[in-house]
């Protein structure tokens, strides 16, 4: 309810400029936030999961079970369930009414991405190293999985034989990379490692339509949140944007599709592969983490062109995140395990502070009202001021605000844990160097705190065996 | 009943956490405590950072931040999980006499004896509004309406004004009640459908005011002396809560179209304050001497749905020797 006396100019800003800060809680690899907006999500090398809350930067909720390194996270619509994959070949959903555990799955392979249905938190898809990706149903406690399909959809095979035979041989060969729900839940979208993108009905799993749009691997896909348009990293260093065809049309007829490129980004000059890409909160924009670089790209949709080459702190980021609805960017950087934020820092208008001073551009001349120095008897201006008060108001009525999202009733609520801290004294990694790690002394207090304020208990001790080894 | 005990010298104001399991508490020892309602005891560690008497306080509707006004003239948003001030704004001139969250938790207002109404960005801390009256006269309580659409303020000139922060413009005036020297606050309820607005007065009265057509509805007597604090239960039911210098806290019920005070205890330090879930644990102890509604136990009374309701709060009148409900400085 704060938009109706921000800054106009500041919120025409729709991309954020500066870095605002950075969130710790031991080495993150990856975040995702909710739909709400209000968490972020957090998963970290040592298997935690630690919830974020964006309004305090504190942590809100830290949820253990996993024991390796945390590949993806994923939040249902509600925000209450949270489906995290794991390199210890296990997916669990989480209820975060109370942090426990909702359902455990256990596959057969490293899991790459798993991706919750948007509308069923006890249904996903998983896409799974060299394995065929799985529909998850885990409505029931035994969880049945459905195999989908890798291979492309030929539309037209070819006369001869051997070659038939050898497209066949080079389908099997295809693994699915990553796998994810179209807004409406009824279709699965997957890359395979071959650069095709899939669209497989989730009803009949079979799939509809096969197009090859890059060279390399599909390393990930990301749908707006209206689920409209699609962006594509690949292994090719380009990320495309496709704007997809209304899968959920009664009169669908799978060989009408057609999926065209909408934009290409690619950086030409320095050839720059793409950790990470993320859309913006309406899909304006996407933005995109650099591969051996420290810097967060950003480009708008409209004409297609760079606007903003985010710098921050000097490190590599991998996964980034745009916030739902706000000029707001997280991203980890791979070395600290920091969660890095980038955001508008508004100016201060000294005329909210001063009710009498209006800010203005040029000079004005002042005239003076007729009556501004008549003089009345108190009690006549008090009542004059009273009549005036005629206004109907209504002081029940809540009013939908504009471009926010309205509450359901009864919507979700994380519950605030008041005693966090108390158990906050436990084993921790914390990176000593790229790729090294040894676990902290319990004796270090808390581990998380916003950047501006402290120096984080990373700093001391990666600086600690450079002192030691300057004195030899 | 149970008795909260850990501060160090006298309480100024009380709230209570959205979802009713916590008491945040705060008090002339500079200190904000946070109490566990179901076993009484207080979290460890006390929010500590104020310079001076911790005047009052609110939960951000969620529940994960707290603000506090303090006599150290300056409003703090504290990190409740970590226990930790989040930010300090410099708030005022004077003594900061009232704070309160909105609805969505994105903005903060406060007040102070300097006559000025601040309103402020919960995420970034900046001033985005200030609210003055022309008479200048010294704002003791600050409350959003439920809709989060005006600000409803308690001056030392006998009015409570309701302001449109967003225009800075004076809307309605309620007057009729006496306040000249107390921090005296009150709330809006809901009667049915209409909204109404309830405040004690320095004479011993309970006002109840049409928010749209400033008449005073109703004038409920009870107390002995100054009413400082009125407090509505969340929903629909009217049912309020009244705290007097007299040192007995009131709860008031509407019975049909006449409001009759019916229930009637005494509590050592009289703070009155409205549980948001369910009453059972503090207030089932009041005993309900009326019998003419059968079925209005107070259990049905306390328990509330509306969770969206701005509700929570407390004041206390009288505690040992200092007496900090007089703003006079």
């Amino acid at each position: 309810m704060n938009l109706s006396l921000v800054d106009p100019f500041v919120l025409a800003q729709d991309y954020p400029e500066s870095t605002t800060g950075s969130l710790r809680s031991g080495h993150a690899t990856c975040v995702r936030f909710n739909r709400k907006g209000d968490l972020l999500a957090a998963g970290r090398v040592d298997g935690t999961v630690v919830i974020f809350d964006v309004e305090t930067n504190g942590v809100a909720r830290k949820l253990k079970d996993h024991t390796r390194q945390v590949q993806s996270l994923s939040w249902s619509r509600d925000g209450r369930y949270l489906l995290t994959s794991c390199q210890d070949w296990k997916c669990n959903i989480w209820d975060l009414q109370d942090g426990s555990i909702l359902r455990t799955v256990r596959f057969e392979a490293p899991v790459y991405i798993a991706e919750l249905h948007p509308w069923n938190h006890l249904k996903f898809v998983v896409s799974l190293f060299e394995d065929q990706p799985l529909l998850v149903d885990v409505s029931e406690p035994e969880a049945v999985r459905l195999n989908l399909p890798s291979a492309p959809k030929r539309t037209k095979y070819d006369e001869d034989e051997a070659s038939r035979n050898r497209q066949n041989a080079q389908d099997a060969k295809q693994t699915t990379t990553v796998a994810i729900f179209t807004a409406s839940g009824d279709h699965v979208l997957s890359g395979t490692n071959k650069g095709w993108l899939n669209i497989i009905e989730v009803a009949t799993r079979t799939t509809i339509y096969s197009t090859k749009i890059c060279t390399g691997v599909v390393i990930y896909l990301r749908l707006t949140s209206s689920g409209r348009d699609v962006v594509v990293n690949a292994q090719d260093r380009i990320i495309r944007t496709i704007q997809l065809p209304n899968l959920s049309a009664a009169d669908l007829d799978p060989d009408t599709i057609d999926i065209e490129v909408e934009h290409k980004f690619q950086d030409v000059v320095n050839r720059l592969s793409w950790n990470h890409v993320a859309f913006s909160s309406t899909g304006e924009y996407v933005t995109a983490s650099t591969y051996n670089n420290h810097d967060i790209y950003i480009w708008e949709r409209n004409h297609g062109s760079l606007v903003k080459i985010l710098e921050g702190p000097k490190e590599e980021h991998g996964v980034v995140e745009w916030h739902p609805h706000r000029p707001l960017i997280a991203a980890c950087g791979l070395e600290t395990g920091r969660i890095h934020v980038w955001s508008i820092v508004p100016q201060q208008r000294w005329s909210a502070l001063a009710p009498d001073f209006a800010e203005v551009e040029e000079n004005v001349e002042y005239i003076e009202r007729e009556d501004e120095f008549d003089i009345h008897p108190q009690e006549e201006i008090h009542k004059r001021r009273l009549d005036l008060e005629d206004e109907d108001i209504d002081v029940l009525t809540i009013e939908p605000v504009k471009g926010e999202m309205v509450e359901e009733e009864n919507a979700f609520r994380m519950p605030v844990q008041l005693d966090l801290n108390d158990s906050e004294s436990e084993e921790e990694f914390i990176a000593v160097g790229r790729g090294e790690m040894r676990r902290k002394s319990p004796m270090e207090g808390r581990d998380y705190m916003l950047d501006s304020e402290v120096m984080g208990s990373t700093d001391e001790f990666s600086k600690k065996p450079k002192a030691r080894s300057r004195k030899r | 009943m149970r008795t909260l005990e850990g501060h160090l010298a006298g309480i100024s104001t009380i709230a209570w956490s959205p979802d009713s399991n916590t008491i945040a508490s705060g008090s002339d020892d500079k200190a904000i405590r946070l109490w566990h309602r179901a076993t009484g005891k207080p979290y460890p560690v006390p929010l500590l950072g104020h310079h001076n008497y911790v005047y009052s306080l609110a939960f951000s509707p969620k529940g994960n931040m707290l603000v506090s006004g303090s006599y150290d003239e300056a409003v703090f948003l504290w990190d409740l999980r970590a226990r930790k001030q989040m930010r300090s704004l410099p708030a005022h001139s004077d003594p900061v006499g009232g704070v309160d969250f909105i609805r969505d938790g994105t903005l903060v207002c406060s007040c102070s004896t300097d006559g000025l109404i601040r309103v402020w960005d919960t995420a970034t801390g900046q001033c985005l509004r200030t609210i003055v009256h022309e008479d200048n006269a010294p704002v003791t309580t600050v409350r959003f309406s439920p809709n989060g659409r005006y600000i409803l303020a308690f001056t030392l000139d006998s009015c409570i004004r309701l302001w449109d922060y967003v225009s800075g413009t004076c809307k309605k005036t309620y007057q009729g009640h006496v306040n000249t020297k107390y921090s005296i606050g009150g709330a809006f309820g809901v009667g049915g459908t209409e909204g109404f607005i309830a405040s004690g007065s320095e004479d011993g009265e309970i006002l109840f005011w049409d928010v749209r057509s400033k008449e005073v509805l109703q004038r409920a007597r009870g107390h002995d002396g100054v009413v400082v604090w009125v407090d509505t239960c969340p929903g629909r039911s009217g049912t309020l809560v009244s705290g007097g210098l007299d040192g007995t806290v009131r709860i008031w019920v509407n019975v049909e179209d006449e409001d009759v005070d019916k229930v009637k205890t005494e509590q050592e330090n009289g703070v009155a304050a409205f549980d948001r879930d369910d009453g059972d644990v503090d207030m089932h102890e009041v005993k309900v001497e009326n019998g003419a509604s059968d079925d209005d136990t107070p259990g049905d009374e306390m328990s509330i749905d509306g969770r969206r309701t701005p509700e929570r709060e407390a004041e206390q009148p009288v505690n040992g020797g200092l007496n900090l409900d007089e703003m006079e400085e």
